[in-house]
């Protein structure tokens, strides 16, 4: 009985994550959103979470995160163009790639802390994206973008709509259950000790950096994976895909939604790509602005996100019946 | 037998002598009380034995295991637990999760990759740690933020973070500095309960406290130690008069 409503406890969130994304084709379109644009979220809400055990648990700000993302996509598209079309031996070189970079940008960056840590990965994502526009552009494409990749295959499975879609968000399913394993193991409540103490967690006999550095590759697979999911997604890669504005987009879904919550940065990154793609096309460029306005009222009401804001709701039309 | 020995240790910053060829043995079982004016050097010694700071010179020897050139948290893991000024507690956590910590870090050591194990499946050690926080009278609280809770009981949940992996050594930096009297008190009747075989040093300023709890005392003036002795010896020892006593007179 209580392992049955551990079960249920522990998982709630992840079956109905499950359950809102494996319908969201039938439901997605009613809100006008164009087809496709499911799959783009879900890609992004792997990235999201990921980008959560980091800042979420760990407290650390990245704006470089879209390195791992970027570097992702081009050896995707690279070995997908030139060793085959098959995608999983393609993601598996493509995350190892972008993983060894991981733990080499974070060796480095982790030696700092607040906003020395953020523009150190920011130079080093920078960097990435000069690369790929100069020394590298006889592999990467330069301004044009990396094109020309086959129709990408599961095996003997054609990977174009919907079977994109389905692979995807069982890859967004499985990705975010996992975020809520390590969120539940002694790890995770390590690294959510970092942002509270770290002086007294060393005290506490706890080697803080390895944790760390930890919380940080482990967000730099989810968005390398994220980034190879894009090429399967859509065979095109970009240098934007590596810039700073990547980045940065992260970081506002995350903070949107509301960081630390694991949730809430996917409720931000679904949020803002709706934005972006449907109701812009209502507003034109000016969308920006909105989005702007939007994010300082969040920022300065309501600190916690959509989250904080779903949680006062229910505070206040669920507990009055307990007459609080 | 002494479990910790400090020998001709010496450290300066820049031109200032913090401490001076200090020789300090430790016995085991003990509650040694450092005591000495403003800047005489006893939170300097309790950091080089955190491993905050290097000292220039001397060895700190901890139950025959060097200290020196060791890190903060493989001191810990050794068996050295540190009682912060102002209590060091995780603040956006609920008390459980405070002395969770330690349980699994005495378990796992400083790092381990058990990521997909869940913790409440851990029913002994989670048992345990809520055994150590009623030990200190906090089970009203269990599952509060600790950052709500009283200075007077923070410092407990500081004591129960520290007391639940298992030290052998416990270095109180002092623990009732900015305390009411009746939390003092309170703070006293903690540490003389918990006389289990824990070996303790107590930097303090309070003299009421010191002559409660120690039963060894080390006065530091100037970087080095100008007197040891039992509570007795110390009060009418004349450098200390001069040294400490005097001064706070003044």
């Amino acid at each position: 009985m209580t392992t049955q409503n551990n079960f249920w406890q522990h998982n709630r969130t992840v079956l109905i994550f499950a359950l809102i994304a494996l319908t969201m084709p039938f439901w997605f379109p009613l809100m006008g959103g164009y087809s496709g644009l499911d799959t783009k979220i879900m890609i992004f809400c792997i990235f999201v979470v990921g980008f959560d055990i980091l800042l979420g648990f760990t407290g650390y700000l990245s704006f470089g995160h879209a390195a791992f993302f970027g570097i992702s996509a081009y050896v995707t598209g690279i070995m997908l163009k030139s060793f085959s079309d098959n995608i999983i031996p393609a993601i598996l070189v493509a995350v190892l790639a972008a993983t060894l970079v991981a733990v080499i940008i974070g060796l480095l960056t982790l030696k700092r802390t607040g906003i020395y840590f953020s523009i150190l990965t920011l130079a080093f994502a920078e960097m990435f994206d000069s690369m790929a526009m100069s020394m590298l552009q006889k592999w990467t494409g330069g301004e044009n973008g990396l094109t020309g990749m086959p129709t990408p295959m599961l095996f003997n499975l054609k990977m174009q709509g919907d079977t994109v879609f389905y692979f995807v968000t069982f890859m967004a399913i499985l990705l975010f259950y996992l975020a809520k394993r390590i969120e539940r193991s002694p790890v995770g409540l390590m690294m959510k000790a970092i942002k509270c103490n770290q002086t007294r967690l060393e005290f506490t006999g706890i080697n803080a950096r390895k944790y760390k550095l930890l919380a940080f590759v482990i967000s730099a697979v989810y968005a390398a994976i994220a980034g190879a999911l894009m090429v399967v997604y859509e065979p095109f890669v970009g240098h934007e895909f590596l810039g700073w504005h990547q980045s940065g987009e992260i970081v506002i879904m995350s903070v949107i939604g509301g960081v630390g919550t694991l949730v809430g940065p996917m409720l931000g990154a679904g949020f803002m790509l709706y934005f972006e793609n449907v109701l812009s096309v209502n507003l034109g460029e000016q969308w920006l602005l909105v989005l702007g306005a939007i994010f300082m009222a969040v920022v300065i009401f309501m600190p916690g996100g959509f989250m904080e804001g779903i949680a006062r709701l229910k505070k206040r039309y669920f507990t009055t019946v307990d007459g609080e | 037998m002494a479990i910790l020995d400090i020998h001709q240790v010496s450290l300066s910053f820049g031109g200032l002598k913090a401490l001076q060829n200090v020789n300090l043995k430790i016995e085991k079982g003990t509650t040694h009380a450092l005591i000495g004016p403003n800047g005489a050097g006893k939170s300097t010694l309790l950091n080089v034995l955190t491993g905050m700071l290097k000292p220039d010179d001397g060895s700190v020897m901890f139950d025959g295991k060097p200290l020196l050139n060791v890190n903060s948290y493989d001191i810990n893991q050794l068996g050295i637990a540190k009682v912060f000024q102002t209590p060091a507690i995780f603040p956006e956590m609920t008390v459980l999760q405070n002395v969770t910590i330690p349980v699994f870090a005495a378990r796992d050591g400083s790092f381990n990759l058990n990521m997909f194990e869940g913790r409440s499946k851990q029913r002994p050690l989670i048992e345990f740690a809520e055994q150590q926080i009623c030990e200190l009278g906090l089970q009203n609280h269990m599952h509060s933020l600790a950052g709500s809770l009283s200075r007077g009981d923070k410092r407990r949940l500081e004591m129960a973070i520290c007391l639940a992996n298992k030290p052998r050594l416990l270095l109180l930096d002092e623990p009732t500095a900015g305390m009411a009297r009746h939390e003092t008190e309170k703070t006293i009747e903690l540490l003389k309960s918990m006389q289990d075989g824990i070996t303790k040093v107590i930097v303090e300023h309070d003299m009421n406290v010191v002559f409660s709890l120690a039963e060894k005392i080390s006065v530091l003036a100037q970087g080095q130690i100008i007197a040891e002795g039992s509570p007795d010896e110390i009060k009418g020892h004349p450098k200390v008069i001069e040294a400490y006593l005097g001064e706070a007179q003044v």
